[in-house]
Order: structure tokens, then C-alpha cells, then sequence
């Protein structure tokens, strides 16, 4: 039977709420159209600039629809664009843009192609929109794929490098394990509640599904892998050092930030608020969670020489710290994951320009050599990496500082004070590398001693050429001392921050 | 036919694949055990479509057909540059990457 | 400009003459630094009668002005903003506080002239100043905490400032330390009261208490004896004195500066920002008052028998910090702030005219070995006399007003107050007798060689060498360089002893009881919501105090006349006959070897005992071999199943979804 297509009952849409997104698939068509062009100019210069526009329309538009309160969900109530959207999505939109300036001396986009690279990378900033705001199981899966799915190929883009296509493999195939356990989740929690919205969920539960109905919970476990996954959360977490390393530098900074951001986001959404109400059941599985990550993410970045994994196995403890703030299902714990996740995208924009900016006229690549000295030789990134790392450990009067007392706060307000203490550890621990690094930036050679292995032969990773040593990097440098520069203003003046992530913290109104 | 004769089926090819990812050293059988995982949630959510009624679990299924083919399409695109850069196909050759 | 505008002001030029000096110290000649050093705090001290004039244009109960520079995480609600708090207490402080340091800073141009470390010096300086203007502007805990750690620092940094002389880094260590218990009693005080109140901004936590706190509730009284803590050990009473003495290591006029003038009253000034707390709970301003009470009168004996000049002036300083923290106790704030004052002019001027005369004496300070200074040096001898005379609290000076308007105050309280009181007019009497033990053996008699030479012309040119050990130094940098021996030949250092000595002699007249009083009405909107404005004494009583106090004072000035001039040998009969007393008092009351045998030593065998077990076989071979080997193998670990390879990382992600659902299904059953 074919039906008239006047019968088919079309969605609403609200179009100004759906902007951003929008924005950024129109950019992401209209990138790999010009990419097709053959002058060098439109591909060289027209495509990263189109996606730089690209995204600063789309973060404009974020803010015209910034609306803080529990907003609702467009397009058949399939997604919402409240304030942890929004939020969130202002920092996908920025780490793009930092991309983009990392990528633009890169061989990534050579070997790829320009247009097919930028647009990718667009491609996957609207899965994480798609995935912050997804109100329904179908979009959450979708997003995760339209997330997940570009990444896979950015990170192998460069594709004569052999490494690149391990760790696109690598996170190709973990990662499609990791989906499909997260499918099997979806299918059993719609299994069990008998509805793919959210909100038919959160209704579900308590009143036609029990709180320890063992459909839904093992449906909670196999979704909480699938989204730890992508959050790096051990023991869960084995592809984020190998994947970091192997994938072009500005894909990996892209990645550290956005992919953790947008983990978390739907992290917040779907247990915090849907599942909220069982909170008792998986916030202990989670807290250990958490302690397994902050244990293992310091203990494994310990014995680091690559700068990249260093940051890799950081960033595993990092996602330690930032579950806590999810743990606690509280407003005040989902403010403080908010404004850590600003945070952290700060920090690690400035720490990875620094590594990206070195591994390329570096004979030692991304090794920890790469930085001998620099404190004297170029003060101008030594000292945002400097601020970046100290920011990472949470030294005072930088915002990873206020950022951890946030979270330790929530946790501490949450009734997981042992949460609280055991990041206060982490942080301790974590001292040893982070000041490492620092050490190794201004009191110059520096014999690293690790712990357990022999030295290791470590090749430069990106393609070094010594005329590579020529180029300046102005704006590599630029974006190292903006965020470092912004990591300090905001741990001196973190009140816009603190507003920012007071909004977000009205989006879920469910909460304590 | 009770639903959970469906669940247990969809169950045991989710393992048969994860084993599969676990055991085989070939990136394309690899990936076709990725495709039996995905195929269990797919089962599964078909099942729980028939027990609730409405379309929303055989929407999610079609959707996910959709995504598995993207997946795939991808995975064997890497294996292809891997060919061309004359690696050995084996996932095992691929640890450089480690520590 | 507004009284808060000018406020920063005052904050702003300490600062820049920090930055200045520091920076610019190889380009800066001579002895520009100092010069730029002493017009910074003199226009910090312009900015403060800025900030007088306009905050007295103002209703008196509008009086109290707060500004925020910025605000840190306000969103938070803690109120650790950086802002400062003008009120007439803030505003006297300051007046007290850069003018003496105004004038000490240009005494020190001409008497640190030829120090190596001359721009270290006013940088030093410059940054006391600022840390103390911050502690006293700061309008809520926190930023106070922070002028108290720095003037801390800073204190610490000018003790040792001549670092390469052993006895001087260890008595600024030992400041330290003190000063960090201090420091830790404050910091945890204010977290009980953000605690309590939801605040840490003045205004707020006041408030707050009302509500918050019962009159002598427990944590209240426990939080104002950790502010007492923070107070005693910034200002020297027992027990926490002993650093004060030692800290006389430091160049005079940072004796002067910060051991008499001005840091060691922080305590006062802070138990008088904190009055609303301690009124209500009075157990704790009781406490504070005997510990004042048994201060000044422990310190002013100690003052009768150690024969070191400055030591003398440090247990005086000891002694009459006790009057004020037993008059802010009792509540006289405006008595207790008045005496604050005073002595920061008098003692200030004590220090420069002692440091005149160690320069004379070749940096010797024993005064068994001087004498007959007064001719040698008849302008130094007069204002030596002036101060002298109002730490007697001899009549019409400015001692004499502000020291016996706290006793009255005391015995108006009643009951066993009167205990105090009494304790205060004996050591009022002590205090005069040792004042003048110092003019008459140092001033009169047979004048010693130094003296006689400087009669001459010369200037006596010793070895080099360490006061309190006597060994031979250098006179390199990090030592006190060659020309300490300047005596009162420059003409700055007139300049600066002149006017404080003419202020220790009429700054009294600000407040005679019952016809000026002008110290009492400006502090008034600070102190106004006082619970004991009732027990303030009359005129009439005031008077009969004053009268008491000062035939006292003339009594012992007389009877250190006997035994002085008059019968040159009964001094040493005195000490022959109670020898016992004799050494009590030249032993200070045995603090530091109490000290010793009660902390020191026990920590020591424990520390060495510590050393051989605790820290080699338990510590390094079990918790940091421990933990390291913990860390050592946890990374091993983490990187031995990082193996590279896929397959791994799959088959661990499935075991530990295996494990998660595993835990649910426990749970869910």
C-alpha cells in the first residue's frame, strides 16, 4: 500500500532550537564540496576556514539558544538542546576550532584529503550534539555512532604512518565492541521499561519495573560499559593510550577533550536523571569505577616517556575524577562535572599545542626529550605547558584547582566523602608525573628514571623533517598561551564558569 | 513463544561474537564478529518490539543495520591501507602500540 | 575620591615601591631605593588621611565600608573576596601603621647606608608594609589570613636579614615557627566560624554568630581561643614570647619596625576586629585578659635583670603588648588602640635611640658596659629620655594617658578584675623603674672609652662581630656591613627620632579623659555595638587613675635614681642578696629552658629515636618503600597488560562488563 505522502504525519521541528546542529551539517556538506575543488587555495586555505566559520556559527547559535531550566526535548521529544547541551556543546565547537589550528601545518589532511578530513571532523562534532542532547535510545545509539564512526577514520588518516592505521584499527574494533555492548544495554533497559524515551523510562522505573528488576540492571551494567568506554573509565579503558599515541596529534587534543566531554554528558542524562531513581544500585558499581580509574589512569601515566600517552593515561584519571561528579547524581555534582570538563578542555588544549608544536621540529617527537630546556629556548611554550600541567595536578590559584574542589565538594555533599579523599590522593600521586614534566622543561637534561622498564627506543611519531625546524608555528604558539593564559584567569576569576555551569545545572530538574 | 527463548538466542550470538573478537586474529573475521554482536542487540530488540507492541524497537534495529554496514564499510577501508602498505593482516601485528 | 578608593591607595604604594626596589635594584643608584622606599609609604600615608577625611565626611554609622576588587568564587557563596574594609579601626591602624613606617624607613636610609644588602633591605621593608596594610585592610578571614602569613614572612625574611650569621636565620626560624602555630590557630579558626556562620567576610560572620551561637557556646569560645592563639603568638605573650627577644637579630630599625611598632600589635588589632566574637564569649576574653595580665607583668620583670639594651626594649615591648591585649580583653578598645599608638611612638623611638648607641658602642649591646653617653650624644640622650619617660607613663606624657585609662577600664569591669588591675599598676611601677635603669646606666655615670671618643670626634671602630656570640664576621654581604657605627651623625636619622619624640611626649593630649578624647570618639562606629559601653569608667575615677599611675611612675623613677645614681652600688648589693630572684629574672623565668626540657628535648630523643627506627626501618623500609614499591608495581603492572594487543584489551573489557553485570545481579537479588 503506498501511502500519500500528505498522510504521513511529518514531526514537528522546532528549527531554531535544531540551529547548531544544523549549522554543523551544513558545514559538513558544504566542507567536503569545496574539498572536491581542485585549486590548492580551496583546499588548503577555503576548507579549514569554512569549518572555522562553520563553528563559530554554530557556537553563536548555541549561545542565541542558550535557555537555562529543564527545557523540552524537540523533534518527537527525541532531543533535547537545554544547558548541559549547550554547555557541552560550546566545547566540542571550541576543541574543533583548536583542531583546526593544530591541523593546519599537519600531514593529516594532505594524506586524507582536506575536505574529507574537515568534514569528518564536523561530521563527529554532530554526533556529540546529537549524543549530549539524545532523549531517546535510538538517538543516543546514533549519535554515539555519528561520534564514534569519523573518529575511526581521523585517527588512521595519516595513512602512511603505520601507527596511525594501528590505532585507527585498534579503536575501530574495541570501539564497535564497546557499541554493540552498549546496544545489547539499550535493547534489555527498552526490554525492561518497555519505551525508548527517556522520560517513558524514567516513569517506568518504580512504578511497572521494579528498582532491582534483574533486566534493567544488567541493561544499566552493559550500557554503563558501553559509555565508560567512550569515557575512558577503567577497566575499560586499554584503547585510550594506544588510540592517543598512534592518532595524529590534533586528533588525539580533539579527542582527550570532546569525546570525554560528550561520554560524560550522556553519562549525566541517562544515569543522573533517567535512571536516577536507582541511583542506589549503580552509584556504588560506579564509585568503584571511579577508584579503579584514578588508580589506574595515575599509576599508569607514572612510567611514561611518550607525552602523548602521558596525557592518555592522565586523561584516564581525569575520567576517574569527573565520574565522580556523576556518582553523586546530584545538581551540585553535575555543575562540578560541567565546569571540569570546561576545565579540562583548557588544560589540555594548551598542554597538547605545546606537544604538537614540538613532535614537529623535535628529533625526539612526542618523547619527553622533545622538551629539554625549553624553559630557555622557548619560554612561550614552556610556560603554558607549565601552567597546563600544574592545572592538571590542581595547584592553586589555576582553574583545574577550583575545578577538583569542585568535584571533591559534590562528592563530599554527596555522601561519597572516601570518593573526595581518594581524589585527593590521585591528584598527590599524580605530582610525580606532572612535575616531571615541568622539571624536564627548565632544569634541562633530566635523566628520567621509570620504574619497571628499560629505556625504551621511542621514534618520532609525527613526520619530523629537519626543514620542519624552519617553520615557524605562530599559531600553534598562539593557542598554547590563549588556554593557558585562560586556565590561569579562570582560576583567579572562575565566576563566569561558575554561572555557566550553574546554567547547566538547571537542565536536569530532577535532581537532588 | 515465550520472549525469553528470543533473549537467550540473542545472548548466545552476542558471546559467539565477542568470543570471536577475542579468539581470531583476522581484522575481516573480526569484523564479522562485530557484526554478530551487533546482530544480537538486534535480536533482542526485535523480540522486545513484538512483547511491547509499537515500532520504536524495529525502528532502532533498522537504524542499526544502517550503522553496522557504516562500521564495516570503515573497517574494511583500514584493511585495504593496511594491504597497500604492505602490513600483515593480523590483528596481532599490531602492537606497537603498547606499555 | 571615595574613603575605599583611597583605601587601595594605601595598599597600591607599599606595593609599587616592593616591585620598584626589587626590580630595580641594579639600575637604582646609591640610595635611591631607600629614598623611593620611604616615599612609597609616605604617600601610603597621605592615602590614609585621604581615607580619614573622607570616611569622617560620612554619618557616623556609615562609617564602615567594604569594596571588592574582585570577587572570587562568589557563586560558592564563601565571600573570599579581595576586598578591604575602610572603618575608623582599618583607618587608624593604617594611620599608625605607615607613618611610623614612613619615619623608621627614613631612618633606615641613613642607617643601613653602607649594608650590601641596601636595596634588599627596602624591598624587605616595603614588603612588610604592604602585608601589614593588607592585614589590616582586609575585610574578611581570608585575606586577613593571607597579611598574616606574609607579615609573617616578611618578618622572618628581615630577622635573618644579615643571613650569613648563624644566631640571626635561626632566630628568624624560630619566628617562623611560632608564627606558623599562629597562623595554623587562625586559619582554623575561620573554618570553624565559615562553619558555623556560612561566612568569612566580617560583616557576615558577625552577623552570623547572633544567630548562629549562644553566648559562650562551645565551638564559639573554641574558635576565639584559636584566634587567641593566631593573636598571642603574632604579639608575643606567654607562652608563645620567646621568638620576640631573639628576633632583636634583626637590624634595629626592624626592631623597631615590626618588633615594637607594628606587627607585634596585629594581635590587638585583631581581638579588637573580632570584638563581637569575644563579647560573646566571654570566657575567652577573660582568658585573653589574665594571659595579658600575667604577660605584662612576667615581661616587665625579665625587663629588671637581662643587661642587653635591646632586649630590655623587647621584654618592655613584651610587657606592654600585655596591657593591650588585657585592654581589648576588658573591652576598652579605645583605651587598648590608644595604647597601641603610643607605644608604636615611644618604643619605635627607643629602638632607634638603643640602635643609636650600639652604633656608638661598636654593635656591643650590653649595657654593664656602657655609660656616660650623655654628652657624647645629647640629642640621642634627650629623645632616649622622652621615650623613657612615656613608657614610665610619667605624668602629662603620652604613656601616661593611654597606659592608665586601660586600668581604670579594668577595675570599672569589677569583681576579679580588679586582680588585673592591680597586677598592671605593679608592673606599671616595675615598667618605670627599668625604663630609667636604662636611661641612668647608659646615659649617666662615667662615660666608657666609646663615649669619650665620640666626645672627640671619633667614632669607634670595633672588630666586626656577632652581638650575642661575640665571634669576628665580615663584613660582606649577608653581614651587617662595616659603618653600623654611625651613631646620631646623619641627619635622617634625627629626622625621624625628632617627631616621635615630641609625640611620645604630647600625643596624650588626644585623649585626656573627659576633655579631648578624640581617640574614642573616632573609633566609636567600630566599637558601638559593644555590649559593655556601661562599664566604661567615669571621668571621676579616670582621674583618680591617672593620679595613682603617676605618682607611681614618679616613685619608681626615684627609686631607680637611688639605686642608679644616687648610691652607685646598690644595684649589685641588691643582686648579691637575692641572687636567686637575680637569676629567675636574668633567666627569663627559665622559659626557653622549660622549653627545652618540655618540647625541645623530648622531641629531639624522639627524633632521634625516630631517626634510627621510626624513619629508617619503618617509614623508608615499610610506608615509603612501601608505597613507592606500591606504585613501582602498580605501574609495572599497568603497563604489563597494556600488551598492545587487541584481542587483550577486548577479552579484559568483556571480563569487566562481565564483572559489572555480574555485581548488578547480586544486587538486584
Amino acid at each position: 500500500m503506498i501511502l500519500p505522502l500528505a498522510d504521513v504525519p511529518a514531526p514537528e521541528i522546532d528549527y531554531r532550537e535544531l540551529s547548531p546542529i544544523m549549522a554543523t551539517v551544513g558545514g559538513s556538506i558544504v566542507v567536503l564540496m569545496v574539498g572536491l575543488l581542485r585549486s590548492p587555495f580551496a583546499r588548503r586555505t577555503l576548507v579549514p576556514a569554512l569549518t572555522a566559520v562553520t563553528l563559530l556559527a554554530a557556537i553563536g547559535l548555541t549561545i542565541w539558544i542558550w535557555e537555562p531550566g529543564d527545557r523540552e526535548p524537540i523533534i518527537v521529544r527525541a532531543l533535547a538542546m537545554d544547558t548541559l547541551t549547550l554547555g557541552v556543546s560550546i566545547l566540542f565547537f571550541v576543541s574543533g576550532l583548536v583542531t583546526i589550528v593544530l591541523s593546519l601545518r599537519s600531514d593529516a589532511p594532505r594524506e586524507a584529503g582536506h575536505g574529507e578530513y574537515y568534514s569528518l571532523l564536523l561530521g563527529t562534532i554532530t554526533g556529540m550534539v546529537v549524543l549530549a542532547g539524545a532523549e531517546n535510545l535510538i538517538t543516543l545509539f546514533v549519535g554515539l555512532e555519528l561520534l564514534s564512526i569519523p573518529l575511526y577514520v581521523l585517527c588512521a588518516t595519516e595513512l602512511r604512518r603505520r601507527t596511525s592505521l594501528e590505532s585507527g584499527l585498534k579503536y575501530l574494533i574495541i570501539g564497535s565492541v564497546g557499541s554493540a555492548t552498549l546496544l545489547y544495554g539499550l535493547a534489555l533497559i527498552y526490554g525492561a521499561a518497555g519505551s525508548t524515551q527517556f522520560s517513558g523510562i524514567e516513569t517506568a522505573i518504580g512504578e511497572r519495573v521494579g528498582l532491582s528488576d534483574p533486566l534493567l540492571l544488567t541493561g544499566i551494567a552493559l550500557a554503563a560499559t558501553g559509555l565508560a568506554f567512550k569515557a575512558s573509565v577503567a577497566p575499560f579503558h586499554q584503547w585510550t593510550p594506544d588510540v592517543y599515541q598512534g592518532a595524529p596529534t590534533p586528533i588525539t587534543a580533539f579527542m582527550a577533550v570532546a569525546t570525554k566531554a560528550a561520554a560524560f554528558a550522556v553519562f549525566l542524562r541517562l544515569f543522573d536523571s533517567t535512571l536516577g531513581l536507582s541511583q542506589l544500585q549503580w552509584a556504588p558499581a560506579l564509585a568503584a569505577l571511579a577508584t579503579a580509574t584514578i588508580v589506574i589512569g595515575n599509576v599508569g601515566a607514572i612510567a611514561q616517556r611518550s607525552l602523548k600517552r602521558l596525557l592518555a593515561w592522565s586523561g584516564v584519571a581525569q575520567a576517574g575524577y569527573l565520574l565522580a561528579g556523576v556518582v553523586v547524581a546530584s545538581e551540585l555534582g553535575l555543575r562540578a562535572t560541567a565546569f571540569y570538563l570546561a576545565v579540562y578542555l583548557l588544560m589540555n588544549a594548551a598542554a597538547f599545542a605545546v606537544v604538537v608544536a614540538r613532535e614537529r621540529v623535535s628529533e625526539h617527537g612526542d618523547d619527553l626529550a622533545s622538551l629539554e630546556l625549553l624553559g630557555r629556548t622557548q619560554p612561550w611554550l614552556a610556560w603554558p605547558m607549565t601552567i597546563a600541567m600544574l592545572s592538571l595536578a590542581g595547584f592553586p590559584a589555576t582553574a583545574g584547582f577550583i575545578g577538583k574542589f569542585y568535584l571533591i565538594d559534590a562528592s563530599v555533599a554527596g555522601d561519597y566523602t572516601w570518593l573526595g579523599i581518594v581524589i585527593v590522593v590521585g591528584s598527590v600521586v599524580s605530582l610525580v608525573y606532572y612535575l616531571r614534566v615541568v622539571a624536564v622543561m627548565w632544569m634541562g637534561r633530566y635523566e628520567v628514571e621509570l620504574p619497571g622498564l628499560p629505556r625504551r627506543r621511542v621514534k618520532p611519531v609525527a613526520g619530523w623533517s629537519p626543514e620542519a625546524d624552519a617553520r615557524a608555528q605562530p599559531e600553534v604558539a598562539a593557542v598554547a598561551i590563549v588556554f593557558a593564559a585562560a586556565t590561569i584567569a579562570f582560576g583567579l576569576a572562575p565566576d563566569p564558569l561558575f554561572d555557566a555551569a550553574r546554567d547547566v545545572g538547571t537542565a536536569l530538574s530532577n535532581l537532588r | 513463544m515465550d520472549v525469553v527463548w528470543f533473549l537467550v538466542l540473542s545472548a548466545f550470538i552476542f558471546c559467539i561474537g565477542a568470543a570471536g573478537v577475542i579468539v581470531r586474529r583476522d581484522p575481516l573475521v573480526i569484523l564479522l564478529c562485530l557484526e554478530l554482536m551487533l546482530n544480537g542487540g538486534n535480536l533482542a530488540l526485535i523480540a522486545f518490539a513484538r512483547m511491547h507492541g509499537g515500532e520504536a524497537g524495529q525502528i532502532f534495529a533498522l537504524i542499526v543495520m544502517v550503522i553496522a554496514a557504516c562500521e564495516v564499510t570503515i573497517g574494511l577501508g583500514m584493511i585495504v591501507a593496511m594491504y597497500r602498505n604492505r602490513l600483515r593482516i593480523d590483528v596481532d601485528e599490531m602492537s606497537e602500540l603498547r606499555g | 575620591m571615595s574613603a575605599t578608593s583611597y583605601g587601595w591607595l594605601v595598599l597600591a604604594f607599599p606595593l609599587a615601591g616592593l616591585f620598584v626596589t626589587s626590580f630595580g635594584w641594579r639600575v637604582l643608584p646609591g640610595r635611591l631605593p631607600g629614598w623611593l622606599a620611604s616615599a612609597a609609604i609616605g604617600l601610603a600615608f597621605l592615602a590614609s588621611i585621604g581615607a580619614l577625611v573622607q570616611l569622617q565626611d560620612l554619618p557616623a554609622e556609615e562609617r564602615s565600608v567594604v569594596d571588592s576588587a574582585w570577587t572570587y568564587v562568589g557563586t560558592a557563596g564563601v565571600g573570599a573576596d579581595l576586598a578591604i574594609l575602610v572603618d575608623p579601626l582599618s583607618v587608624f591602624m593604617c594611620l599608625v601603621v605607615s607613618g611610623v613606617s614612613f619615619l623608621i624607613h627614613v631612618y633606615s636610609v641613613a642607617y643601613m647606608a653602607s649594608d650590601r644588602g641596601y636595596a634588599r633591605y627596602f624591598a624587605y621593608l616595603n614588603y612588610f608594609v604592604f602585608s601589614m596594610l593588607l592585614l589590616v585592610l582586609a575585610a574578611n578571614f581570608v585575606l586577613l589570613i593571607v597579611g598574616w602569613a606574609f607579615v609573617g614572612a616578611a618578618s622572618y625574611l628581615l630577622i635573618s636579614f644579615w643571613y650569613r650569621r648563624t644566631t640571626a636565620t635561626y632566630a628568624g626560624i624560630k619566628a617562623f615557627v611560632m608564627n606558623v602555630i599562629g597562623d595554623v590557630g587562625l586559619l582554623i579558626a575561620a573554618f570553624l566560624l565559615l562553619n558555623e556562620t556560612g561566612s568569612l567576610g566580617y560583616a557576615g560572620v558577625f552577623e552570623g554568630a547572633e544567630d548562629a551561637f549562644t553566648r559562650n557556646d562551645g565551638t564559639l569560645v573554641a574558635a576565639c581561643l584559636l584566634i587567641l592563639v593566631g593573636a598571642f603568638a603574632k604579639s608575643a605573650q606567654l607562652p608563645l614570647h620567646t621568638w620576640l627577644p631573639d628576633a632583636m637579630e634583626g637590624p634595629t630599625p626592624v626592631s623597631a619596625l615590626i618588633h615594637a611598632a607594628t606587627m607585634v600589635t596585629a594581635g590587638v588589632y585583631l581581638i579588637a576586629r573580632t570584638h563581637p566574637l569575644f563579647e560573646l564569649a566571654p570566657t575567652a576574653a577573660d582568658i585573653g585578659a589574665i594571659i595579658g595580665a600575667l604577660t605584662l607583668f612576667f615581661a616587665a620583670t625579665v625587663a629588671l635583670a637581662v643587661t642587653d639594651l635591646k632586649r630590655i626594649i623587647a621584654y618592655s615591648t613584651i610587657s606592654q603588648i600585655g596591657y593591650m591585649v588585657l585592654g581589648v580583653s576588658v573591652a576598652a578598645y579605645g583605651a587598648g588602640l590608644f595604647h597601641l599608638m603610643t607605644h608604636a611612638f615611644f618604643k619605635a623611638l627607643l629602638f632607634m635611640g638603643a640602635g643609636s648607641v650600639i652604633g656608638a658602642m661598636a654593635g656591643l649591646q650590653d649595657i654593664d658596659r656602657m655609660g656616660g653617653f650623655r654628652r657624647a650624644m645629647p640629642f640621642t640622650f634627650v629623645t632616649f629620655t622622652a621615650g623613657a619617660l612615656a613608657l614610665a607613663a610619667f605624668p602629662l606624657t603620652a604613656g601616661f594617658f593611654s597606659k592608665d585609662e586601660i586600668l581604670a577600664f579594668t577595675i570599672n569591669r569589677g569583681g576579679w578584675y580588679w586582680a588585673l588591675a592591680i597586677v598592671g599598676y605593679v608592673a606599671a611601677g616595675l615598667t618605670a623603674f627599668y625604663a630609667f635603669r636604662m636611661v641612668f646606666r647608659v646615659f649617666y655615670g662615667d662615660p666608657v672609652p666609646e663615649a669619650r671618643e665620640l666626645e672627640e670626634g671619633h667614632l669607634a671602630h670595633g672588630e666586626p662581630q656577632n652581638p650575642m656570640s661575640g665571634e669576628p664576621e665580615d663584613a660582606d654581604v649577608g653581614f651587617p656591613g662595616p659603618e653600623h657605627h654611625i651613631a646620631e651623625r646623619s641627619w635622617p636619622m634625627k629626622a625621624a627620632m625628632g617627631p616621635l619624640a615630641l609625640l611620645a611626649l604630647v600625643a596624650g593630649v588626644v585623649q585626656i579623659p573627659g576633655v579631648t578624647d578624640v581617640i574614642e570618639h573616632f573609633l566609636e562606629p567600630t566599637f558601638e555595638d559593644s555590649r559593655f559601653h556601661d562599664t566604661a569608667p567615669t571621668e571621676g575615677s579616670e582621674l583618680i587613675g591617672l593620679v595613682v599611675g603617676g605618682l607611681l611612675a614618679i616613685a619608681a623613677i626615684a627609686v631607680a635614681f637611688t639605686v642608679y645614681l644616687r648610691r652607685p652600688g646598690t644595684a649589685d648589693r641588691l643582686r648579691e642578696r637575692f641572687a636567686g630572684v637575680h637569676a629567675f629574672l636574668f633567666n627569663k623565668w627559665y622559659f626557653d629552658e622549660l622549653y627545652d626540657a618540655v618540647f625541645v628535648r623530648p622531641t629531639a630523643t624522639a627524633g632521634s629515636f625516630g631517626r634510627r627506627v621510626v624513619e629508617t626501618d619503618f617509614v623508608q623500609g615499610f610506608i615509603v618503600g612501601g608505597a613507592t614499591g606500591l606504585v613501582r608495581a602498580g605501574t609495572s603492572f599497568a603497563r604489563a597488560i597494556q600488551t598492545g594487543y587487541l584481542r587483550a584489551y577486548a577479552l579484559l573489557l568483556l571480563l569487566g562488563l562481565a564483572g559489572l553485570a555480574l555485581y548488578f545481579l547480586i544486587a538486584s537479588s
